[in-house]
């Protein structure tokens, strides 16, 4: 049986927007399966419109920070995104925070999923690693 | 890598030039590369990431690929990869 591993994702900023992407594609690549959810402000990144920035001040120069990941290989968040997905990485929207945010199913990227907490936990338990990105 | 009979050995079937990328990339792409291949085959892993240097022998430990030698190069990490 493959391993499964789950990761949540509570903020939208630059940072913890690529933390699960750079994690979730490489456990993919180790065999993994991978299930990652995003609540409260993480949920806005799976959003077709999303333009993570870098938190506070920094967010000035997420342009610059952009360039240099590039340079060394690490793609857009929203092209990233799609290689997790053809990697088998799954995407989840918290149900709650997108009625809290006002989010609907259509404004999500395609092929992002939406999960209840429930049906996270149980995932979650049947996995070997959780790790909470906020 | 530094018998020279064990050079002989590490006889390569294609090359992956993962130069120049930073984690998570190398991985990322060895672990598409390897789909290409069959088992048996070796495939070279160039890549100047210093991650890469515990990175691969993790990955090959998870994945149950066999690393068969490693080199390096200057700044160049070579890795031979034993396909299951």
């Amino acid at each position: 049986m493959t391993d499964k591993m789950c990761m949540v994702v509570s903020e939208g900023t630059f940072d913890k927007a690529y933390m699960p992407l750079i994690m979730g594609t490489t456990a993919a690549s180790m065999g993994t399966e991978v299930h990652v959810f995003y609540t409260f402000f993480g949920t806005g990144l799976l959003k077709k419109t999303a333009k993570p920035k870098l938190p506070g001040i920094y967010r000035l120069f997420t342009g610059m920070f952009q360039k240099k990941m590039k340079a060394v290989g690490i793609p857009s968040h929203d092209e990233m995104m799609k290689q997790a997905m053809d990697m088998g990485v799954t995407f989840y929207a918290c149900t709650t925070t997108m009625g809290l945010m006002g989010i609907k199913e259509s404004d999500l990227k395609p092929g992002v999923k939406v999960l209840g907490a429930a049906s996270f936990l149980k995932l979650a338990n049947e996995s070997k690693t959780t790790l909470f990105i906020g | 890598m530094s018998k020279p009979w064990e050079k002989i050995l590490l006889q390569k079937d294609a090359t992956l030039d993962a130069k120049g990328l930073m984690c998570p990339m190398p991985i990322v792409q060895l672990a598409k590369k390897i789909k290409e291949l069959k088992s048996g085959q070796v495939l070279e892993l160039l890549a100047d990431d210093i991650g890469a240097k515990e990175d691969v022998p993790a990955w090959c430990s998870r994945t149950g690929n066999t690393l068969v030698g490693t080199e390096e190069e200057g700044k160049v990490f070579k890795f031979y990869i034993k396909i299951k």
